[in-house]
């Protein structure tokens, strides 16, 4: 067999400093000095996965250890792929080159739910079988983790083992175990396995049983041994000011999506949007203290030369210490002519000051996130803003000089009705009329108004998870409504493919009868479904109808109050009793404050974490 | 603080870019350099206004899939810093196929750079002499005509070679070449490696080896072919 690697076909594939490795601060050790090798995989390109901040923080506390070493490893463009399997060049880490097999570990970061197929194909090119169940004794243990894993199912019986929550100390702990494990000779695959399912915060999908009933639905989940846990409780870092973060980032040569220093200020979320996934399964709140902030941002500038810093939250304005953090901030940032950016500002919490901070160094666009075009329809929501705080946000970005505002909505939540779409196009309206109600000379110049519509996807572990989702042609109707009412040429209308989120809904919900459907478009290798020119939605409806799998059921079907649902398996902390609470006040219309103003006791408390507010 | 006086207000850099990171464009080397001379603790001088960027120039940018040991960037400085200084402090920031190797205070411009020396390594699939000296009678002929990228049009790149000549090393095609380097009429050394691939039946081979060249920056000239500096 040729011995074939990546460098000798990247004369002839795009973008070739994808698969160079070799970036400033990456990390090199000695194969046989440590114990454990860990492949850190990202589904998609090297430009995406270089910018996520889960990979930068685990592969930063993995290589502290000194008895483990974690590459990374990253998907190949379709035209390398082609390449790979042409030339029989095997899938490999980018730090040493060499091929998954030699590792102990392989990891997948689980972002979004369209990223599976690539999760299969690359398996595929590495050369391990797709199912947990046909892997031999020496193939590396396959992981999973990220967000998706609060409802993993579709892609269970892919993986042998799922890391359910944050993952800084239970990794660490799965890789003493495999070593510890090793050296007494007690290791075997599922000896392993069993072992590492008594961690909190590990799911074993092979140790369980599941059964359903005749109308489809889930019957039971049985673990398979009395060991073995009936829930899997997701794990959490207490103190977030104690907790691990990079002192460096390793600096790639071309261009990412995220190319700056992201300082993550806090974790979780006090607000409670009903649709949203993150502000339940991050719970609770832990923030970190200014001073722990400075620290870290001053190291990172002076390990990475970078001139931008992005404070990186679900909500940033939300940080209970933001003047004082922004403040000290800029004591040093603009003396060494370093921007600041806020990328998720709230609309009641916008204000000429923050204005002033962000803006001193950079231009563009801003964005607020209103989500619902009525009163009604945002209280259902609880998505706790008013229109007079978007106006009164929208002119503090026009006096900012920013003319450029983006403004975000859903449709086809629950309870809408045409009134509530009608609405979105009334109240962009509003904010070009609030552009022009300002003196001219004061107007910063070319207004720019646009609305980008996405589609509602019920998610699992929010009040909606048991919602319908509107069909794929009341969302079309929707979208060519509010079409046709945005007749102001200065407001541009943008909105998401119905059939993406069709397809997220089926995933987002599925359970473990899905994941042939899965196989078999990774089988006609389909992968980078997240990518526009790859998503195929007829192939993934042929994937369905070929393994026998309804998508309505897991979608317009909605689900059943008292129904077993597939990530009933996962504690997250909140309570269904909660979900249920809030899911009956969304059709009461009734809000829930947030947690700093008043603890709805979510149930989330329980999972311990420093924090100010959990009662 | 010691003022900087006109001349000495940018510092040169000789570098070279070997290795794999032949595939990085120079638009991501010019980002990559901004952040190596931060981290670098350099005493930078920034423009004015809204965005304050350092000034950076570089000479002869190269493409992706040539190799340098031969680049040149000059830096503006707010204060006289030593270049032995400047480059231990740089050279730390970098991983070793990125390495600066002359650090000084011009009296030149890039303006004054006119020739480039390339080696251009072709490694057909089956070599013999007779592929060779084909080779060196194309690079000797009259006319050296090649189509210009992103057009159809023709183009003589004769007067372009300063001089260019083939020889055998082994399995490979060794040619040593002198192009232009002056900014009005530079030319890629890839021009070299299309010409003789098509007009002189090397590399077509189907397989992995079918793109098989190397192509290294050597060295920069004056117009009097002493060297640049
Ligand atoms: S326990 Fe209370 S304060 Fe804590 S996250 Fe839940 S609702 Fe918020």
């Amino acid at each position: 067999m040729q011995n074939n690697n990546i460098s000798s076909v990247l004369k002839s594939v795009s973008k070739p400093g994808r698969y160079i490795g070799g970036e400033f601060n990456s990390v090199i050790k000695n194969k046989d000095e440590v114990s454990c090798r860990f492949a850190f995989c990202f589904p998609d390109t090297y430009e995406i996965g270089m910018s996520n901040l889960g990979v930068r923080i685990l592969y930063d506390v993995l290589n502290k250890d000194k008895d483990v070493w974690c590459e990374r490893v990253y998907a190949p463009w379709t035209d390398m792929k082609e390449k790979m399997e042409e030339y029989n060049i095997p899938l490999c880490a980018v730090e040493s080159g060499d091929s998954l097999d030699s590792f102990d570990m392989v990891a997948f970061s689980l972002q979004y739910e369209m990223c599976y197929t690539t999760v299969l194909a690359m398996l595929k090119l590495a050369g391990f079988p797709l199912w947990a169940k046909d892997r031999a004794e020496d193939c590396p243990i396959i992981i999973g983790g990220g967000p998706c894993v609060y409802n993993s199912e579709p892609v269970a019986d892919f993986f042998d083992l799922i890391n359910v929550g944050e993952g800084e100390e239970v990794l660490l702990e799965i890789c003493h175990l495999y070593d510890k494990m090793k050296k007494d000779g007690s290791y075997t695959r599922s000896a392993f396995l069993r072992a590492a399912s008594h961690i909190d915060g590990v799911y074993i999908p092979s140790l369980y049983e599941v059964s359903y009933n005749d109308d489809g639905t889930i019957k039971e989940y049985k673990p398979l041994y009395d060991d073995v846990p009936k829930k899997i409780k997701k794990r959490i870092i207490e103190d977030m000011d104690t907790a691990s973060y990079p002192e460096k980032l390793v600096m790639p040569y071309i261009e990412t999506v995220h190319d700056r220093i992201v300082l993550e200020v806090y974790r979780g979320c006090i607000r409670g949007c009903r649709f949203c996934q993150a502000g339940m399964v991050y719970r609770p709140v832990r923030e970190k203290s200014v001073e722990t902030l400075c620290k870290q941002a001053k190291c990172l500038y002076d390990n990475t030369g970078y001139d931008e810093i992005s404070l990186i939250s679900l909500s940033i304005s939300d940080y209970s210490e933001l003047p004082a953090l922004t403040d000290s901030l800029l004591e040093w940032t603009d003396k060494s002519h370093v921007s600041l950016s806020l990328p998720s500002l709230r609309i009641d919490s916008f204000s000429d000051e923050l204005m002033r901070k962000v803006s001193s160094v950079r231009t563009g666009g801003i964005t607020f996130a209103p989500e619902a075009g009525t009163q009604r329809l945002r209280d259902v929501i609880n998505k706790n803003v008013t229109e007079e705080d978007l106006m009164r946000s929208v002119g503090i970005a026009f006096r900012g000089g920013k003319s450029n505002v983006k403004l975000y909505f859903m449709n086809g939540l629950p309870t809408e009705t045409d009134e509530d779409i009608l609405g979105i196009a009334a109240l962009a309206k509003k904010v070009v009329d609030q552009y022009y109600a300002m003196p001219k000379p004061e107007r910063p110049k070319g207004l720019g108004v646009t609305v980008s519509v996405s589609c509602f996807v019920p998610k699992p572990f929010t009040p909606f998870q048991w919602e319908k989702q509107d069909t794929y042609s009341e969302l079309m109707r929707k979208q060519e409504l509010l079409k046709s009412a945005i007749t102001d040429r200065r407001i541009k209308y943008a909105y998401h493919d119905a059939k993406v989120s069709f397809i997220e809904a089926v995933l987002a919900r599925g359970d473990r009868r899905l994941a042939p459907a899965i196989a078999y478009l990774a089988d006609k290798g389909q992968m980078l479904d997240a990518w526009d020119e790859f998503f195929n939605y007829d192939l993934w409806i042929e994937a369905f109808e070929k393994c026998g799998v309804d998508p309505d059921f897991y979608t317009s079907r909605g689900f059943g109050l008292d129904e077993v649902l597939p990530w009933d398996i996962i504690d997250v902390g909140v309570t269904k009793n909660f979900l249920l609470r809030e899911r009956n006040k969304a059709y009461e219309g009734e809000t829930t404050p947030s947690c700093a103003e008043h603890c709805s006791g979510c149930g989330a408390n329980k999972l311990g974490g420093k924090n100010k507010w959990c009662k | 603080m010691v003022q900087v006086n006109e001349t000495k207000r940018f510092l040169r850099f000789k570098f070279i870019k070997r290795g794999s990171l032949q595939y990085i464009s120079h638009l991501d080397l010019v980002r990559t350099m901004h952040k190596v001379i931060v981290r670098s603790k350099l005493p930078l001088w920034y423009t004015e206004g809204f965005n304050p960027k350092p000034k950076m120039i570089f000479a002869a940018p190269l493409s992706i899939g040539t190799e340098s040991e031969c680049e040149f960037m000059d830096i503006r400085m707010s204060e006289y810093i030593e270049p032995e200084e400047a480059m231990a402090r740089i050279n730390a920031n970098m991983t070793s196929e990125m390495q600066i190797i002359e650090a000084y205070y011009p009296e030149s411009k890039f303006t004054d750079l006119k020739w480039m020396s390339y080696r251009i390594t072709l490694t057909p699939v089956e070599i013999d002499d007779e592929l060779v000296l084909r080779s060196n009678q194309l690079l000797l002929a009259d006319t050296v005509e090649v189509v210009k990228k992103n057009s159809d049009k023709t183009i003589d790149i004769r007067p372009l070679i300063k001089s260019a000549n083939a020889t055998r090393v082994g399995n490979s095609i060794v040619v040593d070449a002198i192009l232009s380097a002056d900014p009005s009429s530079f030319l890629n050394p890839e021009y070299i490696v299309k010409y003789l691939k098509e007009k002189g039946g090397l590399l077509s081979d189907p397989d992995l080896t079918s793109e098989h060249y190397e192509i290294l920056r050597l060295k920069a000239y004056f117009a009097d072919m002493t060297e640049f500096r």
